[in-house]
């Protein structure tokens, strides 16, 4: 190494960071379950509406064709009983 | 396999930033001049060695592991900041704690040579004399070929003497 290159080493030593480096570090660590877990609880409740929403909809469609069938069964029965009256007659 | 579960489980957290938080803050201080900045990143680079601690094996890989991130982050830092208005190199303040030795007047005008030159040369010259690498090391590290870094260290070097000698200042 000549002169320069020997400057050069101690004008780039290493410094160390402000003090309290670890624990500011630490710190940061801690604070990312608190956001793991607001995105996990979000997760979740985005998936208990989509769950319930998905109920609704199958609820809805069950109520229609008990609807459907409902009317189709007083359909024939008004059938029958207007051909048992023909009958009687 | 014993014996790599063992040394993976003495690979303690508290220990590994102890260790190489100065080379790790130095590598993005030196590269950035701005403190602020530079203790955000290496924190960020300790966040990131916490996460993927399972995948390092050995302190030496800790190590060179940590270098190859904070020359990255570093890198990515000073292109993001190019976007934003900088602080003249001269208003900029060292650290609380300086280099031992050496002339600081000499020191600090080196610094601000040094901050002139574009990335990679920056870089390579950091790694070369704050982490004392050798040039297959740098190459390595930075993801360059031997060749370029070799170049880069030789006219560096050539720039700031020819800087140097125009400010009178030479070997003593």
């Amino acid at each position: 190494m000549d002169w320069l290159e020997q400057e050069l080493a101690q004008a780039l030593a290493r410094k160390e960071p402000a003090a309290g480096f670890d624990a500011r570090v630490r710190a940061r660590l801690n604070r990312r379950p608190q956001w793991l877990a607001i995105a996990a609880t979000v997760l979740v409740m985005l998936g208990v509406g989509e769950a319930w929403h998905v109920r609704q909809q199958e609820g809805q469609l069950a109520k229609e064709q008990v609807m459907t069938a409902m009317r189709i069964a007083g359909g024939k029965l008004n059938r029958v009983q207007t051909h048992l009256k023909g009958t009687g007659q | 396999m014993i014996g790599l579960t063992a040394v993976r489980q003495a690979l303690d957290f508290g220990e590994l930033m102890r260790e190489h938080r100065g080379m790790v803050f130095s590598v993005c201080w030196h590269f950035l001049h701005d403190r602020d900045l530079a203790e955000e990143i290496a924190q960020d680079v300790f966040l990131s060695l916490h996460k993927n601690l399972s995948g390092i094996e050995t302190p030496a890989h800790a190590g060179f592991w940590l270098r190859k991130v904070a020359v990255q982050r570093a890198i990515d830092a000073a292109r993001k900041r190019s976007r934003r208005p900088q602080v003249a190199l001269e208003d900029v303040g060292e650290p609380s704690v300086g280099p031992a030795g050496g002339d600081p007047m000499l020191g600090g005008m080196l610094r601000r040579l040094i901050a002139t030159l574009p990335e990679t040369p920056r870089m390579a010259m950091i790694l070369r004399y704050q982490e004392d690498l050798d040039p297959r090391e740098i190459a390595e590290t930075m993801g360059i070929p031997l060749g370029t870094v070799k170049s880069h260290i030789q006219r560096s070097l050539a720039m700031l003497r020819e800087k140097l000698e125009r400010r009178g200042v030479g070997e003593r």
